[in-house]
């Protein structure tokens, strides 16, 4: 069951995907694609001819889902947080790499923005783990996933928590990295055809891992569960809807600060409490 | 056993006369017969698991004694020399004290050399990898513009710096570890002004004052040692250590950030890259520096419950704010210097806690922090010889040159950063660690939050100088064949990180699937890069949305301002203040 779960965690993602772009659409008084856009556009660059820039680039894109699908993998099967925190990471920095090995500016800014956001994230998620460590004196996820839900303990590592999401599912205001007005998608730019759909897809486990940790918070609560992904979803997309985007030092500014002051005040208090 | 340890401790100083007077031919040959013979020993001591312990005679005591005093009155003459006040003084501050040492006798006696397993470890770091780079600096000094007898004295030098390295990681008795202690000072001194030009000479002198306030605090702690413990060794002060009276232990504290270059200290550590690389290369990764954190494992036992704290904070501190500083350099091995004083700082506060497991994590940063330093400090200078490359602004499309060297500084950096490399999984344990400690004590949640901090910075660090490393463009570049032996050598040291692998596979730091799977992600992407031809599909040149302009690379860089360069060393200067006030009351 698992298995079947991390198989078709891309497809999941991608149904996530299109329901957003729906109901995105739907907040900005527009129809919006079919919930299968997605599949659609997959299925069309897929049968384009494939074009590279050089093998580098290619690798790396290859290996950064495939590290990524683990990732998320690691999750479902109830590994290790930290480590799943650190294979992500891995899996980022093939994307990073990526965008460097090609001769284009687009896409090395984006890789450079990319990795600054990465700077800005990953202290979070790592208090994420901490914080959970705590209560539940492990870092697996499956211990975690047996408890009942603790976020009320966590609140305040929930709302940094809130922070990392739209930098991770390139959502505005923290879309710098993407930015397909101003860098034309950054990484993505030189990608094109079946390569471009290797990083499209990416992108949808990107969603399955971020709201996975997400999931993380409800413990063992179904409606919990359920509760919190509908309305972290909508708040994401709300949010998206009606800003704008901001400077990637401000990304940085915000979540160095006010991120990690929630994080530590949040595992202070659990660290007095328990 | 324990002639063996006497065997890693003089025989480098017979090597160091050999290879003085030997031609070119005969020199190489024997170095290569002379750092086998180094490896094979310190693997024979490194296996076998009874701690050895061994006496010197009267003789040789008295022979420590005159090295002492020839030894300090050389630093006075430095610094009379070329009229540097601070040298002269510190060393004549040290000749004071050390008289006032002699005229006080301890009576609770111990062993002068005591081998247990740190310094077993401590000494196949010493021996492997200094070795490697003793082979490698034979052909880079070739390439330098010195007379023959100074290329050999080159050579000497480090074979010399080897021995005196052995004997501190091995002695027990403080007065011998003072000895040891301010010969690799010396040796460091001498190695820095190696090109005697005026950069050089300055550079070296700044070593010199630095690494003396060292000096006088071992001294002074020799002295409260003998006040407070009536002893002069380490196992002895250990045992009989008393809450209140933590003077000796917090001075070698002092002695250790001042050896490991932590930021009030570092600009000794960063000048030292005015000297030929294999100098920064054997200074960061095998001796020299590597003394700080052995020593703080030495006299963990011996914290009280805040000094280990206080050391924890300031060392993670060094950690963060070292690797912030580096963001803004551009010079290669400027990155480079900068990053270890952070992990070194890092290696110190995880040796700061004292238990078994921290002790582990330690040695594995340690090890393989030295390894991936050898690793890129060597790549440093290959780019400075064969391709005459020091910034990072020159390096443009470095991978459309040589493919190798490229790849040796990803792994070099990739083995400091991610998994399931050695280095990686000390910060991993290390995490871990002290997230279990912050229920005990929440003041753990500070080098927790500083570690976090400090580790992004250094993956941001590491990524964004291969920014210009890894694009590629069509231009053909004229093959520059890299001369064997540097390629040899830096095998040597990729392969030593893989047998790393397999070493943190034996611990169970991390489980043995979560090493496996990142070994295979790292390995298949390591075999696609090389390996795999992707010929059926069409290649094109970079879309760039259509731009003609020819393009530029640049990498980022994050310059800190002044003010607040200031701040940081004032904060490290009151942090480690604090540390040895701490021991006074």
């Amino acid at each position: 069951m698992e298995y079947l779960q991390i198989l078709f965690a891309p497809i999941f993602g991608g149904l996530i995907y299109g329901v957003e772009r729906v109901v995105r659409a739907r907040m900005q008084n527009r129809i919006g694609p079919p919930i299968l856009q997605p599949f659609y556009d997959m299925y069309k660059l897929f049968g384009k001819e494939p074009f590279m820039v050089n093998n580098y680039h290619i690798v790396f894109a290859l290996m950064h889902l495939l590290t990524l699908w683990i990732a998320v993998g690691l999750i479902i099967l109830g590994e290790n947080f930290l480590y799943v925190i650190f294979i992500h990471l891995l899996s980022s920095i093939f994307l990073v790499l990526a965008g460097y090995s090609v001769n284009s500016t687009y896409s090395h800014i984006g890789s450079n923005r990319e990795l600054l956001s990465i700077v800005a994230y990953e202290p979070i998620l790592i208090l994420v783990a901490v914080g959970f460590y705590i209560l539940n004196s492990s870092f697996d996820i499956d211990i975690i996933r047996a408890h009942s839900s603790q976020i009320s303990l966590l609140f305040l590592l929930f709302l940094a928590f809130l922070l990392v999401i739209p930098i991770k599912l390139k959502k505005s205001p923290f879309d710098a990295a993407e930015a397909h007005q101003e860098i034309v998608g950054g990484i993505e730019v030189e990608f094109s055809g079946v390569f471009f759909e290797i990083v499209y897809m990416a992108k949808w486990i990107e969603y399955i891992f971020i709201y996975s940790i997400l999931l993380l918070f409800a413990g063992d609560s179904f409606l919990y569960g359920s509760l919190l992904f509908f309305g972290v979803f909508l708040i994401v997309n709300l949010v998206d809807n009606s800003t704008a985007r901001i400077k990637i030092e401000n990304l940085l500014q915000i979540t160095l600060t006010l991120g990690l002051l929630l994080g530590i005040v949040n595992l202070v208090f659990i660290g007095i409490g328990v | 056993m324990s002639e063996y340890v006497l065997m890693l401790i003089f025989l480098p100083l017979i090597f160091a006369v050999t290879v003085l007077f030997n031609s070119l031919r005969i020199r190489n040959i024997a170095t290569y017969l002379f750092v086998s013979f180094l490896v094979i020993i310190s693997l024979k001591l490194f296996f076998t698991t009874e701690i050895i312990e061994l006496n010197f005679n009267h003789l040789v005591h008295l022979v420590f004694l005159v090295l002492d005093f020839i030894l300090l009155g050389y630093f006075v003459y430095q610094g009379v020399k070329y009229k540097d006040k601070l040298i002269s003084l510190f060393a004549i501050v040290q000749i004071a004290l050390f008289i006032v040492f002699l005229q006080f006798s301890s009576t609770i006696l111990s062993n002068d050399i005591v081998v247990d397993r740190i310094s077993r470890v401590m000494l196949l770091v010493i021996n492997i990898i200094g070795g490697v780079i003793i082979l490698y600096s034979l052909k880079y000094i070739q390439s330098e513009e010195f007379k023959a007898c100074k290329k050999n004295l080159f050579i000497s030098i480090l074979f010399f710096f080897i021995g005196v390295m052995n004997l501190i990681v091995t002695t027990n008795n403080i007065e011998i570890f003072f000895l040891a202690f301010e010969f690799t000072t010396l040796c460091s001194y001498i190695l820095i002004r190696f090109r005697n030009d005026e950069l050089s000479i300055q550079n070296a002198r700044k070593a010199l004052w630095m690494n003396q306030i060292g000096g006088i605090a071992i001294l002074l702690s020799l002295l409260s040692g003998i006040y407070y413990y009536d002893t002069i060794y380490f196992d002895t002060l250990i045992q009989n250590i008393n809450g209140l009276f933590l003077l000796p232990i917090s001075l070698l504290v002092l002695a250790a950030f001042v050896k490991g270059a932590s930021i009030p200290f570092d600009k000794w550590l960063l000048g030292a890259m005015v000297a030929p690389t294999p100098v920064s290369a054997i200074l960061h990764s095998a001796t020299m520096v590597k003394i700080a954190p052995y020593l703080i494992l030495k006299i963990a036992p011996a914290f009280s419950p805040t000094i280990s704290l206080a050391v924890m904070i300031f060392g993670t501190f060094v950690f963060m704010t070292a690797s912030l500083l580096a963001l803004g350099k551009d010079f290669f091995k400027e990155i480079l210097g900068l990053s270890t004083i952070a992990l070194l700082a890092l290696m110190m506060s995880i040796a700061a806690l004292g238990t078994p497991e921290a002790i582990n994590i330690c040695l594995i940063l340690i090890v393989f922090h030295a390894i991936s330093k050898a690793l890129l400090f060597l790549q440093a200078g290959v780019l400075e010889k064969v391709y005459h490359l020091k910034y990072l602004q020159d390096i443009d499309y470095l991978v459309s040159r040589s493919k190798l060297i490229v790849f040796f500084i990803v792994i070099g950096f990739a083995s400091l950063t991610l998994p399931p490399f050695g280095a990686f999984i000390g910060k991993f344990a290390s995490i871990e660690l002290i997230a279990s400690l912050i229920n005990t004590n929440i003041f753990y949640i500070l080098p927790l939050v500083f570690i976090l901090i400090g580790s992004v910075f250094l993956t941001l660090l590491y990524f964004k100088v291969l920014t210009k490393l890894i694009a590629q463009d069509n231009k053909v570049y004229e093959k520059i064949s890299i001369d064997l032996t540097y390629i040899v050598t830096s095998f040597i040291l990729v392969g030593l990180l893989c047998f790393g692998i397999y070493v943190s596979y034996l611990y169970n730091f991390m489980t043995h699937l979560e090493i496996l799977l990142a070994t295979v992600l790292i390995l298949t992407t390591f075999v696609m890069l090389f390996f795999v031809n992707f010929k059926n599909i069409k290649k094109v040149s970079a879309y760039n949305c259509g731009e003609k302009d020819t393009i530029k690379l640049s990498a980022y860089y994050f310059e800190v301002s002044d003010k607040y360069k200031e701040l940081i060393f004032y904060i490290s200067l009151f942090l480690i203040g604090l540390i040895v006030y701490m021991g006074m009351i």
